[in-house]
């Protein structure tokens, strides 16, 4: 590749300076003239019938404006691909928290008044918690129309008449023979909790209906479109009637990439006439937005005595809560990687996601990778001490690599998964001998990325040479608003500061499905460059015009229009650009679109496909860790969080991706679950659910290796998800490593650390 | 109906506020919402406040806190709401030159003070030393965290020009931030102390 002026250098994010002097403006800032306050009134039961809701006391009191029911929107359902969730509940509630009713008032105060005078007549029916309970016949039924339900038949394959919202399967060679050949099977069953996404911005939206019925709202998102489409199918509206524009988002991670207040906000607003904003308590963002999938995975694999593998065989089995809220796709992704990064001839899983009357899993930072890995790199380290062998070897051995087959029977291509492994240990010293009680452990991370989500961009070049950049990705912290504008400054010779990025709005800016599955710099950025490829071919060709040369012989760089070899003769942008304005009567607009073409849907008997996805990314954690064998707390001393993400645009911002997920990952192995009481969370504050502060951090070193994507932009794959992934088995397989224990459930709290230590001390002394 | 008792209970067991922050002095615990029987009413109390540098008049309700008072009269959105129980740090201002969490201290105990929020950092359109340094070492993802780490890392260096990486790391404990696992943010502390030392020099 030739000399790249922008792409790949480490510069410092575009909206740093208004981020450090807090000129912008988040969901919970944004105001309207006339704003009423909304409050949402949630189910108190898990699983109840509506008899009558009674709101005329409510609507009574002085300064409420509107009161809204499950009447109020009496058809419409949402959901991501599979539309299963009413925006305010009908005949029934399924989880304690869900939206019955709401309130817009002049002020929050009054409309928290309201609620309480709201009177709610319920007959409560069987909950049902746990998942495995909820797939045994004759287990309550939370979803009866799930069989009536619209779905993606690409994605989704219900049972109707249970309560297994999605089931995936793949098929890949024959276990059996696998198993026969083996010389040693390993059996394991690994549990994980759910954990919560913690944005430090709570939920936030205001929506404003007119009388026309247009609706616009402005909200906290990662998704705009994606907010759109559900808002209007909730609402039963033509989604180009409902317009989004995102604010300034805290922290999303995945919990904002749907419509969750939205569809509220326009009830309210559609019923007072007046604006109507909705901010969540952090209470309800705990206990009524959602959380990682909680899950079981039970993993069987057949090993030859060198460590080969000759087969693997998984069930998994995720909670998803009262709706599907993306865990329908979160399903079909761990299916996909539930094998593990390897070489392996015979695979079998078969994954499971079962309703239960909790608040809905969702997508989560990772989106059911971390639950899998976690398994499944357990129990590697499982293997590879039983056959006396290198961890990081076994590894190494059945790793994928440029070229190899995977699970579902694609060859496999931009794969640094090797090189991440080997640096990752280089930078712990795995070698290194360690005292006692110290340890450490490796584990390898993979995700793909979703298929079948386009993006588009468009690029505006202004009067005065400066090019706007149009697209419906949501910075959302991840530094996106940057990378997209060096890529677009690459492709037409003019520099970051030259770029500015518009404010994402579903009425101008183009379509896009979210910031979800790291896929901005990936497909967005495709879009970009194909967008400014347009742009850049309508610049050349007015200046070949301008300059009485062929447009062949142009050059596009510095911002200025120059023929080859003589760069005297040339035009600026902004000259090309004002001719375009007077001369053509219309702006330099290039456009782009971009969909992952040559991915083949997945075969639902077998989840063979040639291509599922557009790419994968990969990875490796190496932890080195102390643990006190008084307290059982594990200290974690090192983390090397290796990253192959194709190209880097943006070093810096990347470290610092890598950086944060890793810490999010390790909270995961560590400290963060949130607790069930039946149905009910009983650690809603960051005083009971403590997310690690600077003081339980531990130095994290990310490293970047770079195994170029041929369809990526500059060779790029996403980057936003992947080191949350690995953290959780490296953290447990140094524990292993430093005091002989394995614990298979996480969180690895130092109650359960104690109690494995002591339990093995009692095995100890029973052997002697 | 249940649902509002679990909410206003769970953030009442916040009581005690300002154990979290290393760098955040106790002044008085907020109720959050929940007023005494005693102090319900229409009663306002008289209250002068300097925000950066301007010198204030409000008439408040008792249970009103620093927090209500700076973002929603003041109208400064630099101070942040993150869990209005003391615990994440987003709402920190410098009261009277020390670190506190805005939404635990009620705005009737800091009359006469003077707050300083993240808006009254820039002085003559330059950015403050820490400001810079957040910005050059990618210490800023989302940014919702930002002013409030900003400010407790100006309190620690006006209070140890020189601090270590430990000592960074105790000072910023009641900042939380999810994005950036910190490593940047300790980093820009760090470039920040070394920088203000030599302008000092
Ligand atoms: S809002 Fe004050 S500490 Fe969280
Ligand atoms: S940058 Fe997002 S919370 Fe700190």
């Amino acid at each position: 590749m030739s000399e790249l002026s922008v792409v790949g250098k480490a510069l410092v994010r575009t909206d740093g300076l208004r981020k450090a002097t807090a000129q912008v403006t988040y969901g919970v800032d944004f105001k309207l003239p006339g704003m009423l306050y909304g409050k949402l009134l949630r189910s108190p039961y898990p699983h109840a019938r509506i008899i009558s809701i009674d709101t005329s006391q409510a609507e009574a009191l002085p300064g409420v404006k509107a009161v809204v029911t499950g009447k109020d929107s009496p058809e419409g359902l949402f959901g991501s691909r599979i539309n299963d969730q009413p925006p305010l509940a009908r005949e029934k509630v399924r989880y304690i928290g869900e939206p019955v009713a709401a309130v817009a008032a002049v002020n929050e105060a009054t409309a928290e008044k309201a609620l309480g005078l709201i009177r709610v007549e319920y007959e409560e029916i069987t909950p049902v918690f746990d998942p495995k309970e909820a797939m045994r016949p004759g287990a309550p039924i939370i979803h009866a129309d799930l069989g009536k339900y619209q779905a993606s038949p690409i994605f989704c394959h219900p049972v109707p008449g249970t309560n297994i919202m999605n089931y995936m399967k793949i098929r890949h060679g024959n276990v059996e023979m696998g198993f026969a050949q083996a010389d040693f099977i390993f059996e394991d069953t690994f549990t994980t909790p759910a954990q919560h996404h913690c944005c430090l911005e709570p939920h936030a939206a205001v929506g404003q209906v007119g009388l026309d019925g247009k609706a616009t709202v402005w909200t906290s998102t990662q998704g705009p479109y994606k907010v759109r489409t559900e808002s209007a199918s909730a609402l039963s509206m033509p989604p180009s009637r409902v317009r989004v524009i995102a604010t300034q988002v805290g922290g999303g991670f995945g919990a904002k990439g749907r419509a969750k207040l939205e569809p509220h906000c326009v009830l309210l607003s559609r019923k007072s006439g007046r604006p109507v904003k909705i901010v969540l308590t952090r209470h309800e963002v705990f206990t009524a937005t959602s959380t990682r999938h909680p899950s079981v995975i039970r993993i069987k694999t057949g090993v030859k005595s060198d460590g080969t593998i000759l087969a693997r065989e998984v069930e998994v089995i995720l909670d998803t809560g009262a709706y599907s809220e993306s865990g329908e796709i979160v399903c079909w992704e761990i299916g996909q990687g539930a094998a593990g990064p390897y070489q392996i001839p015979n695979v079998k899983v078969d994954a499971y996601a079962v309703y239960t009357n909790k608040v809905p899993a969702g997508p989560m930072r990772g989106f059911g990778w971390p639950q899998i890995m976690w398994a499944s790199e357990s129990q590697i380290d499982i293997i590879a001490h039983k056959l006396g062998l290198d961890p990081l070897e076994v590894r190494l051995r059945n790793a994928l690599e440029e070229g190899s087959v995977s699970a579902t029977g694609e060859v496999m291509h931009s794969v640094g998964l090797k090189e991440c492994l080997r640096e990752a240990a280089a930078a712990i010293g795995w070698d290194d001998q360690r005292p006692p009680n110290r340890g450490r452990g490796i584990a390898c991370l993979t995700k793909m990325s979703v298929p079948f989500l386009p993006s588009s961009a468009f690029v505006k070049i202004n009067e005065d040479g400066r090019v706007g950049l149009l697209t419906s990705a949501v910075d959302i912290g991840q530094g996106s608003d940057t990378v997209l504008a060096q890529i677009c400054a690459e492709d037409l010779g003019v520099g970051l500061s030259d770029i500015e990025v518009a404010v994402p709005d579903t009425d101008t800016t183009p379509p896009d499905m979210g910031v979800i599955a790291s896929r901005i710099t990936f497909h967005v950025g495709n879009a970009v460059r194909l967008a400014a490829a347009d742009a850049r071919q309508q610049v050349l060709a007015l200046a070949a015009d301008m300059l009485e040369a062929s447009p062949e012989d142009l050059l596009l760089a510095d911002g200025k229009v120059f023929v080859r070899g003589s760069p005297d003769r040339a035009l600026s942008l902004a000259q090309v650009s004002t001719a375009a304005f007077f001369q053509k009567g219309g702006p330099i607009l290039g456009r782009g679109s971009f969909l992952d073409e040559d991915v083949v849907p997945t075969d639902p008997d077998t989840g063979q496909s040639p291509k599922p996805c557009p790419y994968w990314k990969y990875g490796a954690t190496a932890v080195e860790v102390e643990v006190d064998p008084e307290t059982g707390v594990i200290k974690v001393l090192k983390l090397a969080s290796a990253h192959d993400c194709g190209r880097a645009i943006n070093p810096l911002l990347l470290n610092g991706q890598i950086e944060g997920g890793a810490l999010t990952g390790l909270a995961y192995a560590l400290w963060e679950e949130v607790v069930f009481d039946g149905g009910r969370i009983t650690n809603p504050s960051f005083m009971e659910y403590r997310i690690p502060s600077t003081v339980e951090a531990p130095n994290i070193s990310p490293i970047i290796v770079e195994a170029e994507h041929h369809a990526g932009p500059f060779g790029a794959k996403g980057a936003g998800e992947a080191s949350t992934i690995g953290v959780a088995a490296a953290v447990g397989n140094a524990l292993f490593d430093a005091v002989k224990v394995r614990i298979k459930d996480l969180p690895l709290t130092w109650e359960k650390v104690l109690a494995a230590l002591e339990k093995k001390a009692d095995d100890d002394r029973k052997e002697a | 109906m249940g649902w509002r008792g679990v909410r206003l209970q769970s953030q009442h067991l916040d009581i005690a506020p300002n154990t979290v922050g290393f760098g955040h002095t106790p002044v008085l615990p907020a109720h959050n919402g929940y007023i005494p029987v005693a102090l319900r009413g229409p009663m306002t109390h008289a209250l002068c406040l300097t925000v950066n540098g301007e010198a204030l008049e409000f008439s408040v309700e008792p249970h009103l806190t620093l927090l209500d008072l700076i973002r929603d009269h003041v109208e400064l959105t630099g101070c942040r709401r993150g869990c209005d129980s003391g615990y994440c740090g987003a709402c920190t201002v410098l009261l009277n030159g020390k670190a506190v969490h805005s939404c635990s201290v009620l705005a009737v105990a800091a009359d006469g003070a003077h707050v300083l929020t993240v808006e009254g950092l820039v002085r003559d359109g330059r950015l403050h030393p820490v400001q810079q340094a957040f910005i050059e070492h990618g210490a800023i993802q989302c940014g919702y965290c930002t002013p409030g780490m900003i400010l407790s890392s100006v309190a620690l260096l006006k209070e140890n020009p020189q601090p270590s990486e430990p000592e960074v790391r105790a000072y910023l404990s009641g900042n939380l931030c999810r994005c950036t696992g910190y490593v940047r943010i300790v980093q820009a502390v760090l470039a920040a102390a070394e920088s203000m030392r030599e302008e000092r020099a």
